[in-house]
């Protein structure tokens, strides 16, 4: 199963993309990915229910967010009513520690974004504040990735042993799908979702130029 | 193919792709122009100085190219808006080329949705946004 773990809708501030037209855009193109997340900065959407679209599309649509700390922006998958006491999303410097920590405790999983980015991406903060305690999973194929910033995620999560997971990152209809992340299970649910993340049986996926 | 009306229009086409001239001597010149004069737009070695990685094509120069792709397209198309998120510079002298295509269409206020995306010859995405356009019936 394949899961685009990185979207944005009009929901986010630089979104230009509604929620129908990627469905339409998938499944016009024959794209091979089943589903997608929105991933909406700074939020979680808790207003949104996509579950008729993704019937009729036949898509798996859910909901994340990303959060944005020292450390640069973080995908969270799992969120909960509980978790979103636990910090304001909207903060842009939320302490990567305090969403680690509340995604553990909430049972669900943080992972940074672009790690290797300038500025937004985690890699561009380590020489300076060291490695973070607890991530084990990063994007490493992020389908808005410049120069090597896709090769400085992979070749620091090998090091480091962190799981890859794969997003398009896209804010337009037309860049959703760039990349990916294949699973083995069936994934139906956020709970789904968040388990298959927890059993590390994933891989990400460019799909950039197929 | 050139689009006249609404009803031309489908879902998914891709507009006809279109280079812009991204020339460092254009770039300079729209920007002494239009009022932006500076060396981050004619001088490369100027902007380098400046940390960018070359002098730029000014962002409204982008726009008006988004604008023109549209109008090689459909001639008669009235852009209501266009609306861009500029991620990195396009920088002057490189080769880039604009790509488009339609992701909605609303026959009943003969409205067109359009991706567009600036992307150098990497393939790396510089400028992207959306444009709504009025077609005639």
């Amino acid at each position: 199963m394949l899961l685009d773990l990185h979207t944005h809708s009009i929901k986010s501030d630089d979104g230009r993309a509604k929620v129908e037209n990627y469905c339409q855009w998938i499944k016009s193109k024959n794209l091979p990915i089943d589903g997608f997340v929105l991933t909406e900065h700074r939020q979680f959407d808790n207003e949104s229910d996509y579950s008729a679209l993704g019937e009729k599309y036949g898509l798996v649509i859910l909901k994340g967010s990303e959060v944005e700390t020292e450390y640069g922006h973080i995908l969270v998958y799992g969120v909960t009513p509980a978790l979103q006491e636990e910090f304001d999303f909207a903060n842009i410097r939320i302490p990567l520690q305090t969403v680690l920590a509340a995604c553990e405790k909430h049972g669900a999983v943080a992972a940074p974004a672009h790690p290797g980015r300038p500025r937004v991406g985690m890699f561009a903060h380590t020489d300076e504040l060291g490695i973070p305690e607890g991530v084990g999973i990063v994007e490493v194929y992020n389908g808005g990735s410049r120069d090597q910033e896709d090769q400085i995620a992979q070749e620091n999560a090998a090091s480091l042993g962190y799981r890859g997971i794969g997003g398009s990152d896209s804010h337009i209809v037309s860049h959703v799908g760039r990349c990916a992340t294949r699973f083995e299970q069936d994934i139906q649910s956020i709970d789904d979702l968040v388990a298959a993340l927890k059993s590390g049986e994933f891989e990400a996926v460019s799909l950039k130029n197929d | 193919m050139v689009v006249a009306k609404i009803s031309d229009v489908e879902f998914g086409v891709d507009l006809p792709t279109f280079e812009p001239d991204t020339s460092l001597a254009t770039a300079g010149k729209f920007a002494t122009l239009v009022g932006w004069g500076g060396a981050r737009f004619t001088d490369h070695e100027a902007a380098r100085k400046e940390g960018l990685p070359g002098a730029m094509v000014p962002g409204i120069l982008s726009q008006g190219y988004l604008v023109a792709m549209i109008h090689n397209w459909a001639p008669d198309a009235e852009v209501r808006s266009i609306d861009t998120v500029f991620r990195a510079p396009v920088i002057a002298d490189e080769k880039h080329s604009i790509s488009g295509v339609v992701t909605d269409i609303d026959e009943d206020e003969r409205r067109v949705e359009i991706d567009l995306t600036v992307s150098n010859e990497k393939g790396e995405t510089r400028v992207f946004g959306t444009a709504v356009i009025e077609l005639p019936a």
